[in-house]
């Protein structure tokens, strides 16, 4: 489905990401992971074509350098961090902006399958109470819920998370990655997540992308990638030793 | 959800602002400098629309036509076309503090202008052209350069940040438009007056310059109103949903340009109109765009009508300036937005 | 709200005032009625000695010499016209005008050799552009004054802050304020520069020229002053501006027996369109400057749309004053007061 190619990225004379290649399948949840700095978000942004890079970024056999804006829309999504509106649009708009990709005219047919995602997408993640509230009103998980509809409805195929619960409680946290694992069980789908709470990569992912500096250290399942020697190298500690002292304390 | 043709306005909806308009204008036209009887007045204005002849009040008929329809005209087109502008960049760059004049982009076609009369730089056969080609480019650079160097010093362009470099490069245009007032001596010291804004003298053919801009690329810009929601939501996030941010942000801001540019050109540079009417008609259409630009239109129109016939009036038989009126009123605006949007 | 709108909108309608370099005169419609009694008593006295009037011309030069030696050996005492007793040691010869119209007087009184500086926006005569320049009005630059090493330094009572006058006299230059506000007022600049030149008797011949020539223009003077005047400022193309009562166009105005259609206004002021058309003035002056390219100013006010009727258009009583004649309080003014009348009573002119 994503095939990425000697992905280089540079900022100035910085090289944030450095000679990567992967590739995801439909059906995949691929946590990247690693510790800060590494230039998972830059790979993300590469993808999104939001930062300038060098290498090939493949999606379905075909350059993304060549698509247009909308043609790009249709198949990958992104969910950043945070968000912070302007101005106080409702719920209901915002969400409706992510049909922005399938209706390139005033014209065009298909309103009512584009209705239908719309509710959909409000009624899968338990936006109706709220659809005229202002957004500047919601709290972030709230918020994050609503950008996750706008996502829903504009029914990509790649789904890039980047860092989505960072800001948000646990039980926000919870909500989102269950919204994503729903999503994810329809066939043709795939996701690319990057992560910074390894239980939640471990629980909800399928394979991992572990960097190290901006280069790949292990990439495969998550349990090939997440073992005890790839991660204490990568985070200069004994990460098992460390999550067990912390889970420990709960049982 | 409810209603299939939503977002935008309905036809109703449109028919009373065209009213309210139309309202305003006729009263900006019975109301000026020299009070003149409603009834010749109306006498003079029913002749000239419907072409009959009659007998009319001297007076009236030199005052009325030749001289207060078309510089209403003229207001009520310059206040339209910036306040659209005002209320484009200001979702553009989701910065609500945003316009002409905060932006720098003003003083940066004001200097074009004042280049142009200086050096005498001039299309043969159109006399206003020179100036107005002039300031439609030094709009468009001014907003090249402040937006480059906004995103160079602080890439998630904060409202701060650009105001900051809006207000810096408004002080170097206006140097600079000194500077060559300086040195080109008497011969346009007179362009002083003019940059605080005049509509003095506005003929039909300023009139008609001002309509054709804002109907090709005012229409541009209202046709954008989409794209202009998702980079008020934010400009990743219109990058998200598959907006081509580029080329919106392009066009939107060379129509920008160039409607800035004509109104600079024609009228001088009047503040802060671009940041009065759409502050105060997104409390009543809300932040959407495709409510909010029509509405600008009309809402921009009636505020430079009444600010005009303000300055027409008030000091009777003293004319003000136009833009001393709008600058007092968008100043003590500016106050208001900027210390909201702090207290977030 | 409404107060603090009208204050502010004072203070920046002042400031605009300001950057015209407005010549406004101060007081009230008595002074000039008391002052054209004296003019024209002054032109009897004049009338009686007829062959007096030309003599001076040819002892200009013997006469100031003398005075000024019988001056120079004593210092001169004289009051300026901000009211300070001013001192000098013996007549100045290194002088510092920033205004246009004193450099006008000084050239007027012989004495343009004298100059060391001038004010930017001094142009008259030509050779005081040979003059090197300061920077004047708000914008007066002391060290520009100090480096020329002036005896005396020649300004208005605009502008100058008290900081600024005591760091030119601790650099042992005597500033001296001229600042007039009607044509009394310039006779007394005239007289009181002669004083400081050592050249009284110049300045007496120049009063009693201008004198003789504002009687000679208002005994001529039909007018009763049923016909009215316009005088335009700045173009309409800048926004409208007008002379209203108070100035010297004014003031001229009357003498020739016409009536300011301003006269309500006081000073210089932005008018409207609609107000002139109103006011249909007999008489237009505008002292719009021609550059030789495009409309001449006469041209631009005749093609004005809803102008046509206007008298003065209507019958092509325009008239272009191009070189300051009437809004600068200097010895020129009689120019200007002469252009006008052979404008308004000497028949057809072609500008």
């Amino acid at each position: 489905m994503l095939e990425v190619k000697n992905l280089t990225v540079r900022f100035g004379q910085m090289t944030i990401v450095n000679e990567i290649s992967f590739s995801v399948s439909p059906g995949e949840w691929l946590m990247i992971i690693g510790p800060n700095g590494a230039g998972k978000s830059t790979i993300n942004n590469a993808i999104s074509r939001a930062v300038p890079y060098t290498g090939t970024v493949l999606f379905e056999g075909k350059d993304i350098r060549r698509s247009k804006s909308r043609e790009m829309a249709q198949n990958i999504g992104v969910l950043s961090q945070n968000h912070y509106v302007g101005y106080g649009f409702t719920v209901e708009e915002v969400i409706r902006l992510g049909r922005y990709a399938h209706a390139p005219g005033l014209l065009s047919g298909g309103k009512d399958e584009g209705e239908k995602k719309v509710r959909d997408a409000i009624q899968k993640t338990g936006m109706e109470p709220y659809l005229n509230q202002s957004v500047l009103t919601l709290s972030g998980g709230e918020l994050q819920r609503t950008f996750l509809a706008q996502l829903f409805a504009q029914d990509p195929r790649l789904l890039i998370l980047d860092e989505p619960t960072n800001h948000l409680d646990l039980i926000y946290q919870k909500q989102v990655f269950a919204l994503v694992g729903e999503w994810l069980k329809k066939s043709g789908r795939a996701v690319i997540s990057v992560v910074h709470d390894l239980s939640l990569a471990r629980a909800y992912g399928t394979h991992a992308l572990l960097m190290k500096k901006g280069r790949i250290v292990s990439i495969g399942s998550v349990e090939q990638v997440m073992t005890p020697e790839n991660l204490n190298q990568v985070y200069d500690m004994d990460v098992y030793d460390w999550m067990r002292q912390m889970y420990g304390q709960w049982n | 959800m409810k209603k299939k043709g939503r977002e935008g306005f309905s036809l109703p909806v449109y028919i009373l602002f065209i009213a309210v308009t139309l309202a305003v204008m006729l009263l900006c036209i019975c109301v000026g400098s020299v009070m003149l009887p409603l009834k010749d007045t109306l006498a003079v204005l029913w002749n000239g629309l419907t072409g009959a002849g009659g007998p009319v009040n001297e007076m009236a008929a030199n005052i009325i036509l030749p001289v207060r329809l078309p510089r209403v005209l003229c207001v009520a087109l310059v206040g339209a076309s910036l306040s659209l502008c005002g209320g484009a960049m200001q979702g553009l760059l989701k910065n609500p503090l945003a316009d002409g004049t905060t932006l720098g982009v003003s003083s940066g076609a004001s200097l074009g202008a004042v280049a142009a009369i200086a050096f005498g730089i001039s299309l043969p056969g159109f006399p206003f052209a020179g100036s107005m080609v002039l300031a439609v480019i030094f709009a468009f650079g001014s907003l090249a350069l402040i937006l480059s160097l906004a995103y160079k010093l602080d890439s998630s362009l904060s409202t701060n940040t650009i105001i900051l470099i809006g207000v810096i490069f408004s002080m170097f245009a206006s140097s600079i438009s000194s500077l060559i007032i300086t040195f080109a001596g008497d011969k346009i010291k007179t362009i002083t007056f003019w940059t605080m804004g005049s509509l003095q003298g506005s003929s039909y053919e300023n009139a008609l310059i001002l309509l054709a801009a804002l109907a090709l690329f005012g229409g541009l810009v209202i046709g954008c109103g989409k794209e202009l929601n998702a980079f008020a939501v934010g400009e990743d996030n219109a990058r998200n949903i598959g907006v081509d941010v580029r080329r919106v942000k392009l066009t939107v801001l060379i129509c920008i340009s160039v409607l800035i540019g004509v109104c600079v050109s024609v009228s001088g540079t009047i503040g802060f109109v671009g940041l009065v009417t759409p502050h105060m008609l997104r409390s009543l259409t809300g932040p959407n765009h495709r409510r909010l630009l029509p509405a600008t239109l009309f809402g921009g129109a009636c505020f430079l009508m009444l600010s005009d016939l303000l300055a027409r009036t008030l000091l009777n038989p003293r004319e003000l300036p136009l833009g001393v009126v709008t600058s007092f009123i968008g100043s003590m605006m500016f106050i208001y937005i900027f210390y909201m949007s702090r207290k977030r | 709200m409404m107060k603090q709108m009208r204050i502010s909108i004072a203070l920046l309608l002042s400031a605009l005032l300001f950057l015209t370099g407005c010549a406004q005169k101060g007081d009230q419609a008595k002074e000039t009625a008391a002052q054209s009694e004296t003019v024209r008593s002054q032109t009897e006295e004049n009338q009686t000695q007829p062959e007096n009037q030309s003599q001076p011309e040819n002892q200009t030069q013997p006469e100031a010499q003398s005075g000024s030696k019988a001056q120079g050996e004593g210092p001169i005492t004289f009051t300026d016209m901000n009211g300070r007793e001013i001192t000098l040691e013996k007549p100045a010869d290194r002088i510092v005008a920033l205004t246009a119209s004193d450099c006008e007087i000084l050239y007027a009184l012989g004495a343009g050799d004298t100059l060391v500086g001038r004010g930017e926006y001094c142009n008259w005569p030509e050779e005081v552009l040979d003059v090197p320049s300061v920077q004047s009005g708000e914008n007066t630059n002391v060290e520009q004054i100090i480096a020329l090493q002036p005896q005396v330094l020649l300004m208005s009572a605009m502008a100058q802050t008290d900081e600024q006058i005591e760091a030119l006299e601790n650099a042992g230059i005597q500033v001296v304020v001229s600042y007039a506000q009607d044509i009394e007022g310039v006779y007394e600049a005239i007289s009181m520069i002669g004083t400081a030149m050592g050249k009284n008797d110049e300045a007496d011949v120049l009063i009693t020229e201008m004198k003789d020539t504002f009687a000679q223009i208002q005994e001529d003077s039909a007018g009763d002053g049923s016909e009215t005047i316009y005088f335009e400022v700045s173009p309409l193309e800048y926004g409208l501006w007008a002379a209203g009562s108070d100035t010297f166009m004014d003031e001229v105005a009357q003498m020739l027996g016409l009536t300011n259609v301003f006269a309500d206004m006081e000073g210089w002021g932005e008018v409207s369109e609609e107000q002139v058309i109103q006011r249909a003035p007999d008489y237009i002056v505008t002292i719009a400057m021609y550059y030789g390219e495009g409309q001449t100013p006469v041209e631009e006010i005749t093609s004005r749309s809803g102008w046509e009727n206007i008298p003065a258009i209507k019958n092509g009583k325009l008239l272009n004053l191009q070189n300051d004649e009437l809004s600068r309080p200097g010895p020129r003014l009689k120019d200007g007061a002469e252009m006008l009348y052979d404008f308004v009573y000497g028949g057809e002119r072609d500008n």
